[in-house]
């Protein structure tokens, strides 16, 4: 399945772009307003703005789930990751309607760690057990971020379940590392990107991708505060680290996306998904988007049809469906 | 012409679109829960150290100073705070505990602030702001303070701190008693409004350490009157660390007040205070929004729909999820149990007759 292109284009470009909608209308511009003294007609265009934000988290949460249930019959002869996937998916859908007993909130969330490590071993395989490291790390520290979020929700479960008085130990240091790995992640994404072929060196890129960097640390330049908060709430990090660290990985993550949305969109995507969907996911569409997201960096870089193509197989025609 | 891709989507929209309107929620919560443990008998409301609470899986759960509203305190000396609950038949009782260098009890001195600890419960679906709650996100708010903890067994008062001060106040009340000389002791309420206006803060005796409060934004925190107070806790220092229990009764009669029954689902926050660093008020250390299930509920399978901006963000008592889990004050009812599912079928259906028209689409552009 790793070396296998990456079809239904449209349907990952549109996935990308509706979390990244629901990610910054609902999670971010209105909560970014919400101690703000507003006007009836202002608190109207606000309502309409989030009514915004929620239609697209509800498309998120169904093209997330169509998706996975795609990857898995895509990758169905890797049997174990197509039936963690539609695990996964199964039980999301029966918490809806049910309580869900501690065991299977448990069974949920080993689910979603064992789906994060299948991903990584089909990497692996994908490489003939002979992984390029750098382009690896682009998949391993995302992974490990996740895998570290989805243990520190799922350890008091576990506990809980077991009848162990608890706390867990380390689940601050897990925690912490955890936000340290997805800062990680940008720098390796960076760094890796930059020899892709292709790839959009133009100067503009970065004075775009700079914005939104100059934006947030104006912001913490004038108000810690609600940029603290906002932080924790629309992405789940704690600011735990120096803030010029963030804002340079705010940075360095609009190049990456910008520099590689035509050439390497896939790259462009998973970076798009993971942003979305957070550090320790809270919902299960969040959990599918960044799974689909290591699903998309699973591939080994470069990403795009024509730099994927194996040189001896004849490029199928429907590698990639609506393909531009 | 119409693709497979592009009909899937335009689907998979006007689904999305229907399904919002309808306020059905289509994605699962799976934060950090807290499972309270269901105990028969009395529950140990006085006792930290009793067995029982080792029935109940502790939860860490991390704090961050208070950053929002002015004045801002990076520097909380609380990083973390250990919970766990237990239940019974009738009531639900929470232990938290946290590491404190420093025992603090009095706050009788202006410049003396007390520890304390506080569990906050949103008193509308979903999760409103975490801090104090926002406009038509009212949060019911637990906050026990170590000074009202000394102050259960003899109110503290100036002549505490300064033994030798001279007093010549109290012309008109139990001499005796001093400070806590009962309002009836007084010929005239005039000279001690507060304390005939039943404040909290000017009781002669607390009731409890605990205040029960409501918020609905920051500088809206208000005390729930006297007769409303319904929350019990105490608390025990030894070696370095609190622990505090709280306790009430799963059902209240007060509007204001959060309402537990088994096998839900709802959201709690935390805070604490270090008197030694002078926190208090919004100068505290708080955690996020994490998830309490009582019964065999362990995660929160509603989605609980953000707070935003506009002022009508979460609504007051509507259902999360299919009549199963859901955030505080859920509707209760076979019909809104029934509604959503009858919703979901009509969804299914529309999907079957999707699926049968995307079989007949074109498999690509021409």
């Amino acid at each position: 399945m790793g070396r296998t292109m990456i079809k239904q284009r449209s349907l990952f470009k549109w996935l990308a772009v509706s979390a990244l909608v629901e990610w910054l209308l609902v999670r971010t511009l209105t909560r970014a307003a919400i101690h703000i003294p507003k006007s009836p007609e202002i608190a109207a265009g606000y309502a309409v703005v989030n009514q915004i934000g929620l239609v697209a988290a509800a498309f998120v949460a169904l093209l997330s789930l169509v998706l996975l249930v795609w990857i898995a019959w895509e990758g169905r002869r890797e049997v174990w990751l197509s039936l963690t996937l539609v695990g996964l998916g199964g039980v999301s859908v029966l918490f809806l309607v049910i309580v869900p007993p501690a065991w299977l909130a448990l069974l949920y969330q080993l689910l979603g760690v064992t789906a994060v490590l299948f991903i990584c071993a089909g990497a692996v395989r994908a490489y003939g057990g002979k992984p390029i490291w750098p382009e690896m790390a682009a998949l391993l520290f995302p992974a490990a971020a996740l895998l570290a979020g989805l243990l520190y929700q799922l350890l008091p479960t576990l506990y809980a379940l077991m009848g162990w008085s608890g706390p867990p130990p380390l689940t601050g240091v897990l925690f912490n590392l955890g936000e340290l790995l997805v800062i990680g992640s940008v720098l390796v994404w960076w760094w890796t990107s930059r020899s892709l072929p292709n790839r959009s060196r133009s100067w503009i890129i970065w004075l775009l991708a700079a914005i939104p960097a100059l934006l947030f640390a104006l912001s913490f330049w004038r108000d810690p505060a609600m940029t603290g908060i906002l932080t924790i709430w629309s992405t789940g990090l704690t600011l735990f680290l120096p803030w010029p660290v963030y804002a340079l990985a705010l940075w360095l993550v609009g190049v990456t996306v910008l520099a590689n949305w035509h050439s390497h969109p896939a790259l462009a995507y998973a970076i798009l998904l993971l942003i979305s969907a957070g550090y320790a996911p809270q919902l299960s569409s969040q959990l599918f988007c960044a799974l689909i997201a290591l699903w998309l960096l699973e591939r080994p870089l470069p990403l795009t049809a024509h730099d994927r193509q194996p040189v001896d197989q004849p490029v199928k025609n429907n590698l990639i469906t609506d393909y531009r | 012409m119409m693709t497979r891709s592009r009909f899937l989507l335009i689907t998979l929209l006007a689904l999305a679109g229907v399904l919002t309107f309808f306020k059905i929620p289509l994605a699962s919560s799976q934060g950090v829960t807290i499972a309270a443990a269901q105990v028969d008998g009395a529950l140990p409301l006085d006792d930290v150290e009793s067995a029982l609470w080792q029935e109940a899986t502790a939860v860490s759960i991390p704090l961050s100073a208070q950053i929002v509203a002015r004045p801002l305190f990076p520097q909380a000396n609380v990083k973390a705070v250990d919970a766990r609950a237990l239940y019974n038949d009738d009531q639900i009782a929470f232990l938290v505990e946290w590491e404190d260098d420093t025992l603090d009890e009095t706050a009788v001195r202006v410049q003396d602030f007390s520890d304390a600890v506080a569990i906050q419960f949103p008193l509308v679906e979903g999760q409103p702001f975490f801090c104090m709650g926002q406009q038509d996100g009212n949060v019911n708010i637990w906050h026990w303070k170590a000074d009202w903890q000394a102050g259960m067994n003899g109110r503290q008062d100036v002549d505490d701190v300064y033994p030798d001060m001279y007093v010549d106040g109290y012309t008109f009340a139990d001499t005796e008693a001093g400070a806590a000389a009962p309002v009836s002791s007084y010929e005239d309420v005039n000279y001690v409004p507060a304390m005939a206006a039943d404040n909290l803060y000017a009781s002669p005796a607390y009731a409890s350490p605990v205040e029960d409060l409501i918020a609905g934004a920051f500088g809206s925190l208000t005390s729930q009157s006297a007769e409303m107070q319904n929350v019990q806790g105490h608390g025990e220092y030894a070696d370095g660390k609190w622990r505090v229990v709280f306790s009430r009764d799963l059902a209240s009669l007060e509007a204001e007040d959060a309402q537990f029954a088994t096998g839900q689902v709802y959201s709690l926050a935390f805070a604490a205070w270090d008197g030694a660093n002078e926190e208090r008020n919004g100068q505290k250390s708080t955690s996020q929004w994490v998830s309490l299930s009582l019964g065999a509920a362990a995660t929160d399978s509603a989605v609980t729909e953000s707070a935003s901006a506009d002022s009508t963000a979460p609504r007051p008592a509507a259902p999360a999820s299919g009549g199963s889990a859901s955030s505080a004050n859920s509707l209760e009812g076979v019909a809104f149990a029934l509604v959503p599912m009858f919703m979901l079928v009509g969804v299914m259906a529309l999907a079957a007759v999707g699926m049968w028209l995307f079989t007949k689409l074109p498999d690509k552009k021409k």
